[in-house]
């Protein structure tokens, strides 16, 4: 499958043969299973399977969970009731359904920026890296629609805000919102396409996932190192790689089971940290909470939406230039999506041709502010857009943008990289066998 | 079962903080086997006799009664109450019909339903005057039997405190003969018929037949207060709970109790058949022990984090309450719960004192409408024999769906849902719904160390009233230092001794309050105590696992990393 030189799979016995001929699904697990991968990945890789457990995990639970749900304004909310009370384990359920979207989303966010840092979005694995931010849109619009399913007041008024969006577009966005909402305001209509797309979303999701497994198989996983495994032969390749089984498979699922520990942690002594008590309250369309706060893992774009209030020169220029049809408020849905779209085409503004953070010492600096300025965000999106939070916010937008949008393009110009090891087996030794290292140089 | 059962053997085992308490909660649960059933005679219970308790039976009788009448409108479901008020003495008679009027029976059975109640909400006062003297007897009785399971031991609670107002209420116990009938039940179904006594038609009957026979209850009532007047003296040390006490106290005093107190079982708590022949009696192992927790927490809390909610985050100020939001820094304090930490269990007898203190005070404004009647008998929760739900259930009314007429309440119904003008937001989820803790500065560390704080806000609101209190458009408002505007329009609930608990634990506000909030905290949790077991056992499985996960890692790497090249180690 990779183009890295391995031992594939050949069917043996009779039987295998006769399946191979009809259906090489043998091979293609096998071939999945051994991939060649880097022997140097540190512990940064291991968000990849975290994030698969996730999935299923989402499936599986979210699928009883639907069984027991129902979704209309009268009945969602006790009928959510009706699973953490009456459905046996079901509050354990929906628990972990909950915070199962928490720990995929904390686990996407690590992956995210462990592929900024390393640059695993750089020639060839732009499109892993698209496909890859195709699924986080899908993971947020996923999330977005399960949370309002409980009905309860941040379930219903989290709707109205985010849909509102859509209806800041001049022009047709009222009509987009009422299309989106099935009516003139959130209602059962809304309530009952939700939960239609929550439970087909997920499913797009894990095809998406396996294009983007397909696309890393091709092009082979990226390392610490940056740099690419050699492929000239199979002798050199297998001194730069080991297969994915069991190599890998064991140390993921070391991972795996270090992470639920506090997953299970979570779950069974603080289910309800991540989320917000207002949501034990059943939604009332006549009561407005005094603060709509989204999700966590929303927060960090609710900020840059909240960002760029009118007083803002920019976004008052930006009004005046196209004669008052951008304003505020849709410069804000604006912002707040160009924010997911310049991270998306982080392959093309990234003008250094070393992928690695580890070997440009200017760059590792902004990206760890790139990392603070996102931690920032995020709180700054759970408070209250007045005093001096809305500034913060918008420090913490234009950072964002400029990481992207002038300091990668130019950085990669002027920045002088450090020396690199010239292969992954090198420094694979250089760490666990230095006696070993120098006879390889 | 096995699974839960491993589960607590080996929590048991890893642990002895836990395994103290589970003991503790375990409790000994005590049947007692009763007389005769039938002797308990519903008529007896004189009409007249109404017992009026002390100061606090009154109390806490009259403020249900005025809540109740207040809210009124919206709650079809009982009405009972506010006719009940006057009636009380008579009721006797008829016991089922009747109900003693206010007595608490009453209270507690219209409490929830909606009280149609005369008296305005405003004015519980008012109301309570009126309804006192009947109600006051009646509602310790009533109450307690419908509620509590616990009677503390005769013994035990003697020593404790015994207001005189338990004793009278204990001392009520029925008179002699009516020993049997679970206490509980009676008073189930006193309460029943009071709410009847509104809907005069359907209601009596389900309560009876099931459960204890209502009339009895209401007569042990009744009696009881009767009595209570001489009993009292007698019963104090009894003093165990109100229902139970009833029957045993007078009737069988020291027989049935002192027996059965040294009998304990330490099985669950959950009695076992309790039928009508049987009573059950809960001791509240030293009921001090028990409730230990509560006042005691209570009385510690102000423990560690106290949280200024520095940001107005909202939590507080809820539609319902309509409060808004200010900036004012609401002040909850942090509060030992039995049910926090890792191994946190819930307390079974403050969980029924809880109940108590919600059907008698809470319940009148307040619904909890997530919540099955039926779930007071599941494990984990307050336990309540199954005769004795079905009693309380019966107590409340509700409309019929496919007849379309009031019927009683069953335990596969839920609580009454209250709404109206003047009532207060649904209780069920009340502790998950509120943030006790904030910040600081956003950053949620105060509820990653201290919970979020739900039941705590409860019990900051039950105890931070001020005692001012202002006129605005129209509608009084109540200092508050818990509450997010500073003012609320929830009247002070609770005061001294407004509640009788038949284990004699202490019945200050604080007490109260800590019962409640843990009450409502098994309302809007129920699975709590399952939930963190299930955490448990799977962070220790986890813990395992990952422990050979890394031996395993370890080896599998070896050779790689320390060993000669992998191509050589002719793998």
């Amino acid at each position: 499958m990779a183009g890295i030189p391995t031992e594939h799979y050949e069917p043996k016995s009779r039987a295998e043969r006769w399946i191979h001929r009809r259906l090489p699904v043998v091979e293609l697990i096998v071939d999945f299973v051994t991939l060649p991968t880097p022997k140097n990945l540190n512990w940064m890789w291991i968000w990849g399977i975290i994030l698969t457990f996730c999935l299923v995990l989402q499936i599986v639970t979210g699928i009883v969970l639907a069984m027991h749900y129902t979704p209309h304004v009268d009945m969602a909310f006790r009928s959510v009731e009706h699973i953490m009370r009456d459905v046996n384990g079901g509050y354990m359920l929906r628990y972990l359904h909950a915070n199962g979207a928490s720990l995929f989303f904390f686990a996407v966010y690590m992956h995210i920026f462990r592929n900024l840092y390393y640059g695993s979005y750089k020639p060839p694995r732009e499109i892993t890296w698209i496909i890859g931010m195709l699924i986080y849109l899908a993971m947020m619009a996923t999330a977005f629609m399960g949370y309002v399913l409980p009905w309860g007041q941040m379930s219903f008024w989290g709707a109205t805000v985010i849909t509102g969006l859509f209806g800041a577009i001049p022009g047709i966005g009222p009509s987009i919102q009422e299309w989106l909402l099935g009516g003139p305001a959130v209602d059962n209509a809304t309530l009952n396409r939700f939960f239609s797309l929550h439970y087909l979303l997920p499913f797009v999701i894990a095809a998406l996932v396996v294009v983007h497994f397909w696309a890393f198989h091709t092009t082979g996983n990226n390392n610490p190192t940056g740099i690419e495994v050699r492929r000239t032969s199979r002798e050199e390749a297998d001194r730069d790689t080991v297969p994915f089984f069991p190599y890998f498979v064991i140390k993921d699922l070391l991972a795996l089971a270090f992470i639920l520990i506090v997953f299970f942690a979570v779950v069974g002594y603080m289910p309800n940290y991540l989320g917000h008590p207002d949501n034990y309250v059943e939604a009332n369309p006549l009561a407005t909470p005094a603060h709509i706060v989204p999700e966590w893992y929303f927060l960090p774009f609710y900020a840059i939406l909240r960002a760029f209030t009118a007083d803002v020169w920019i976004v008052q220029i930006v009004n005046f230039l196209s004669f008052g049809i951008i304003d505020a408020k849709f410069f804000g849905v604006l912002a707040m999506f160009g924010a997911i779209l310049v991270m998306a085409l982080v392959p093309w503004l990234d003008t250094s041709r070393v992928r690695s953070g580890r070997f440009r010492p200017q760059f590792k600096w902004w990206f760890w502010l790139l990392a603070v300025d996102f931690v920032v965000l995020t709180w700054g999106g759970a408070q209250p857009a007045e005093g001096i939070y809305p500034y913060i916010s918008l420090v913490g937008a234009a950072y964002w943008f400029a990481y992207f949008l002038v300091i990668l393009p130019l950085l990669g110009l002027i920045e002088r990289p450090a020396p690199m090891p010239t292969t992954i087996e090198q420094d694979f030794d250089e760490h666990y066998r230095p006696s070993a290292a120098h006879p390889a140089e | 079962m096995t699974f839960r059962t491993v589960t607590l053997t080996a929590v048991a085992a890893l642990s002895l903080g836990m395994a103290a308490s589970q003991v503790q909660a375990q409790a000994q649960t005590i049947t007692v086997p009763l007389n005769e059933p039938g002797t308990a005679a519903p008529a007896q219970t004189g009409p007249g006799t109404v017992v009026t308790r002390g100061s606090d039976g009154a109390t806490t009788v009259d403020t249900v009664g005025g809540v109740a009448a207040g809210s009124a409108p919206a709650v079809p479901a009982n009405d009972a109450a506010a006719p009940a008020a006057p009636a009380a003495t008579d009721t006797s008679a008829a016991p089922e019909t009747t109900q003693t009027p206010g007595a608490t029976g009453g209270v507690a059975a219209t409490g929830p339903g909606a009280a149609p109640a005369t008296g305005s909400i405003a004015d519980p006062n008012a109301t309570s005057a009126e309804a006192d003297p009947s109600a006051e007897a009646a509602s310790p009785s009533g109450m307690t039997g419908g509620a509590t399971v616990e009677s503390g031991a005769g013994n035990v609670v003697s020593g404790t405190t015994d207001a005189p107002a338990t004793d009278g209420v204990t001392s009520t116990g029925v008179p002699a003969a009516q020993p049997q009938q679970p206490a509980v039940t009676d008073a189930a179904t006193t309460e029943k018929t009071g709410g009847d006594v509104s809907d005069n038609e359907s209601t009596p009957r389900p309560t009876a037949e099931g459960t204890t026979p209502a009339p009895q209850s209401s007569d042990a009532e009744a009696t009881s207060t009767a009595r209570s007047g001489t009993a009292a003296p007698d019963g104090a040390p009894a003093t165990p709970t109100p229902t139970q006490s009833a029957g045993e106290p007078p009737a069988a005093p020291k027989e049935g109790l002192p027996a059965s107190a040294t009998e304990e079982q330490v099985t669950a708590p959950v009695p076992v058949g309790t039928e009508e022949g049987e009573a059950v009696v809960e001791d509240a192992p030293a009921p001090a022990a028990s409730d230990a927790a509560a006042p005691e927490g209570a009385a510690d809390t102000p423990a560690d984090g106290q949280d200024h909610a520095a940001a107005p985050e909202g939590a507080d100020a809820h539609a319902a309450e309509g409060a808004p939001a200010a900036a004012h820094a609401a002040h909850v304090e942090d509060v030992d719960f039995s049910f926090e930490g890792p191994f946190g269990r819930f307390d079974q007898f403050q969980l029924q004192r809880g109940l108590q203190v919600y059907t008698e005070v809470c319940s009148a404004c307040h619904g909890m409408k997530q919540v099955a009647i039926r779930s007071l008998s599941d494990e984990g929760g307050p336990g309540l024999p199954e005769d004795q739900v079905r009693a309380y259930a019966a107590q409340m009314t509700i409309m019929d769906a496919e007849t379309g007429e009031e019927r009683p309440r069953l335990p596969t119904d839920h609580f009454p849902t209250v709404t109206g003008l003047g009532m207060g937001p649904d209780l069920s989820l009340m502790a998950k719904a509120r943030a006790g803790f904030h910040g600081p500065y956003g950053t949620g560390i105060s509820q990653l160390m201290n919970g979020i704080g739900g039941p705590e806000y409860i019990h900051a609101i039950l105890n931070g009233y001020t005692g001012e209190q202002k006129e605005e458009a129209g509608s009084v408002l109540y200092e508050n230092t818990a509450f997010a505007s500073g003012w609320i329009a929830m009247p002070p609930p609770l005061q001294a001794d407004q509640v009788a608990f038949a284990d004699g634990a202490p019945a200050d506000v604080d007490s109260m309050s800590m019962d409640v909030t843990s009450f409502l905290m098994w309302a809007a949790e129920p699975h709590l105590m399952d939930r963190k077991q299930v955490g448990f056992i799977s962070v220790l499985f986890l813990i395992v696992l990952t422990v050979l996960l890394y031996l395993t890692n370890k080896r599998l790497w070896w050779p790689l990393k320390h060993g000669r090249d992998r191509l050589n180690d002719g793998r």
